[in-house]
This record gives C-alpha cells, structure tokens and sequence, in this order.
C-alpha cells in the first residue's frame, strides 16, 4: 500500500478534538466559564473541519454555487446544532432545532429531493416545534434549576460523541479519499503510452521463457517494477469492491473487468516486464489503466451491468453511460415508488400513527391532577 | 465536487453532537430534540445515499422515519406531561430511582448559582381609586 502522507489522520483528529473541547466547554455547568474561549476553540473546529472537507478528502472542492450552498446550509446546521445542545434556555433550544432542520432541508434541495424538504418543514419546524413550545410553555419554570443548568457526567458524555464522530470521519477519510487510485492510474496510463519503457522497469534476467513457464522461478523484479505492481495491486483493493463477485457469480457482469485488471497485473509480475516486446507490456498497462478508471467510476455511481433493483419505478434508466441521475418529477416518482415498492409499509405507518394517537391521549388525557 | 463523503460528514457531525446531548443535558424536552438531532443526521445519509444510487428509496425510506419520529413526539411529549405533573420538574435526575440495581445515585454536590435578581413588580392601585400620594415625594 503507498505510503500515507497523513497515517495517524491529524486533520480529522485535530478538528474533532477541538470540537470535543468546545462542547465540553460550552455544556451547562456550576462553574462560571465565561464564554468567549469555548465560542473560539468551536470557531477553529468549525474551521479544521471544513478544510477537511475541502482537502481531505480530494484534491480540491471545485467552486460552484452547490459548494457555496454546501458549506453555507452544513456550517449553519452545525452551529445550531451546538447552540441548541449547550444552551441553558430549553426554548431558545427548540428554536435552534427549528434553525438545524431549515439547514437540514437546505440540503435535502441540494441532493435532489424538493419533496421531502417541504415535508420536513411542514412536519418538522410546523407541528414538532409548535408542540414543543407548547410543552415549555406548560412547565415554565422559574428561577434556575437543575434540569437546565447542570449536565449529566459533561467530560465523559463528550468523549463518547467525539470518539464516535473520530470514528465516522477517519472511516471517511480512508474509504472516500481515491488519490492513491487516481495516482495508480495515471502511473499505468503513463507506461501504457510511453513511447519506450523506462529500463528501469526491465528485469535484467531477460526474456521470459514462454515454453517453460510452470519449470523457472519467474525472473526477478526490478525495485520500481516491484513498487508499479505493488500499487497497482493496493488500487484494485480500494476499487474492487464496486464489481463484488457476489454469491454463486451472479454479477460475473462487472466481475469480470477485476479478473482482467487481476490478469494484467499478474502477466506483469511473471513475465518482469519483458515478454516478447514491449507492446505486451504496454498493452496490459493500458488493460490496467482503463479497468481501475472504469470500477473507480462504478464506485463514483456510474450504471453497472446489473443492479438490484425492487421495480423500475424507483430510479431512471442512464443514458449513454452517465452517472445516474434522479427523476426531475421528483414528487410523481416518489409517490410511484412508495405506494409500487412500499405499499405495506405505508399501511404500517398509518397504523403506527393511529396507534400513536390513542396512545397519546390515553397517557396524557387526564385532566384531574393529583393531588400533592 | 461535492458528493457523498461530505454529506455523510455533515450527517456524523450531526448524529455525534445529538448523542452528546442525549448524554449530557438532564432536561427532558432537550434530551428529546438531541434524539431528533441525531434522527437528522441519519435522514441526511439516507438522501444522500438515495442520490447516489440513483434511486428514491433512501428518500421513500427518509419519509417513514419521519413519520416514525412524529409517532414519537407525540408518545414522548404525553409522557413529559405526565413526568411533570408528577414531580413538577423536567430534570431527568428525578427519576433515578428507575435507574439499574448497583448503581450509585447521583448526587449534585455543588449548590446552583443563583438566578438574575428580579425587579420587584410595581404595586398598582385598583381601578377607580385614586392613587395615595406620597407627600414626601413632592418636597
């Protein structure tokens, strides 16, 4: 595997901790804290965690309007987020999470999907948050007290969320991040269209023996052939999973393009490079190079041969190869898909919803209060 | 270009920030919007994955979850009714005496700080009557 030029992850870790500290920092407590340290250190997370998210995880973020709308909606569905976690006053809390659901839906536009942003506003920041108010209206308390101003075990709670969140991102960050592919490709593609192989590559033992293949130990690599292979061979583990073989080969399909990269890669190793001239070479760099483009672009959600699909109603057939894109009739195919694909769970929703009415009224119907 | 590593991160951040709370914070209706923070969280990753599939089931699935967390509201809130009328607090540390057998109790050392003085309200006079002048006032 080529060596990682950030093996213990720091810009992910670095960001979270400081994160960790902000929160714990902020979080309701006996001592006075003044707020301006907790308020900066949060800043500086925020900060870290977008250059994450603007170089960790490729090379650089092109700079759209949807980038622009990215970090504005993610950057404020943060902040709420926070604020609605540490402050002291739980109705200004509800408020922030009326805010974090508007980001949220913010982003719902942005991946397509007009018809659950209107649903969430209604639902969420109309009935949930209204309901809410009208709770804390109903126990207002006066003067402080400790269900707001103190927390439950604050430094070990944090470090659970922030180990976690550690966790989720460095996972991120090593599945997500396909420099190390497009390196592999671009070093393959280079030996397939050189005009003469680097000598470097050549093992100096000579020409394979075709005839006697199985009889000779494979003649030696040479250390830049040997790390060419290598790489190689980490690139088609990092993509391989898009063309999984699956059980008894029943997506042989795609399956077979990892087994032809598979092949390239080994003709290379036993043959070290030099087997009759050099257009064999060139030509399994070449079946490389364009094998690691085309699973890195399965992975990317470009069309495969065969999908699992429940019907066709759910997505849109691609055209010409292109990635998959979602229907423009968005609400049309979203009621197709739920009332063709999801027909029982809809009935089983409606009646969890009833169910959950029932239940409400039966636990809080009572209108005689007990006595004290 | 931003696709879906930099939704799921926003989604992770979301959900982790919803379980701190949940941990920390010992108000009922807050403990209870973390839950649907981190309910948040999850439905981000849904519609991002359902874009990146190309299909609308991780959007139909984003749906029913919320549909099962306004089941939840509705439960929870009828019993924070309830808990209130009970013990005339929202502090989740009331109720400990549910807590598992073994476990310390959890005590508050520490005393609050008081709250922000409050002004006294001014004393009105009822309606019709003519308001007692304080002579000194005028000297």
């Amino acid at each position: 595997m080529a060596e990682s030029p950030d093996p213990l992850s720091w810009t992910v870790l670095l960001p979270v901790v400081a994160g960790g500290l902000a929160v714990w920092y902020l979080l309701p407590s006996t001592q006075r804290r003044s707020l301006q340290y907790g308020i900066l250190i949060g800043l500086l997370a925020l900060a870290g965690v977008a250059g994450f998210l603007l170089r960790g995880l490729e090379d650089h973020v092109s700079q759209t309007v949807e980038a622009v709308l990215f970090f504005g909606f993610s950057g404020l569905a943060i902040v709420f987020a926070v604020l609605m976690i540490t402050n002291r006053n739980p109705a200004r809390s509800a408020l922030a999470f009326a805010m974090v659901v508007l980001s949220t839906c913010g982003l719902f536009l942005l991946l397509a999907a007009p018809f659950l942003t209107a649903a969430t506003v209604v639902i969420y920041a109309g009935a949930i948050i209204v309901t809410f108010l009208f709770v804390i209206m109903l126990s207002q308390q006066e003067g402080p007290s400790n269900a707001n101003l103190r927390s439950r075990e604050p430094a070990l709670s944090t470090a659970a969320g922030f180990v976690l969140l550690a966790t989720f991102l460095v996972g991120l960050q090593r599945v997500y991040d396909f420099r190390s592919v497009d390196r592999a490709i671009a070093h393959a593609s280079a030996l397939a269209r050189a005009d003469k192989i680097d000598p470097d590559y050549l093992s100096p033992a000579g020409a394979l023996d075709v005839d006697n293949v199985g009889k000779h130990p494979p003649p030696p690599l040479t250390d830049k052939a040997r790390a060419f292979v290598d790489e190689m061979r980490a690139a088609l583990d990092r993509v391989k999973v898009a063309a999984p073989r699956g059980p008894d080969d029943r997506r042989l399909t795609d399956h077979r393009l990892v087994q032809d990269v598979e092949n390239a890669i080994k003709f290379l190793e036993v043959s070290g490079f030099t087997y009759r001239d050099e257009q064999d070479v060139q030509s399994n760099a070449q079946t490389i190079s364009d094998g690691l483009l085309r699973l890195k672009g399965m992975r990317d959600g470009a069309p495969q041969a065969d999908d699992v699909l429940l019907s066709g109603y759910g997505r849109v057939e691609p055209i010409n190869g292109a990635p998959r894109q979602l229907p423009a009739a968005n609400v049309s195919a979203v009621g197709r898909t739920l009332f063709a694909d999801h027909l029982v769970a809809v009935e089983l929703a409606g009646t969890l919803l009833l169910i959950a009415t029932v239940g409400a009224i039966a636990i809080a119907g009572t209108r005689r209060e007990r006595p004290a | 270009m931003i696709s879906v590593p930099h939704y799921l991160a926003v989604g992770a951040i979301l959900f982790c920030l919803g379980l701190v709370g949940f941990l920390a914070r010992r108000n009922l209706i807050v403990m209870f919007l973390s839950a649907e923070l981190m309910l948040q969280g999850v439905a981000l990753n849904f519609v991002a994955f359902s874009r990146y599939h190309g299909n609308l089931h991780g959007q139909v699935f984003t749906l029913f979850v919320i549909a099962v967390a306004a089941c939840e509201a509705g439960i929870a809130l009828a019993l924070f009714l309830m808990l209130y009328r009970r013990k005339r607090s929202l502090d989740v540390s009331l109720w400990q005496s549910l807590r598992e057998p073994g476990v310390d109790e959890t005590t508050d050392p520490e005393p609050l700080p008081p709250g922000p003085k409050e002004e006294p309200l001014p004393r009105l006079p009822p309606a019709g009557v003519e308001p007692v002048r304080e002579e000194r006032q005028y000297v």
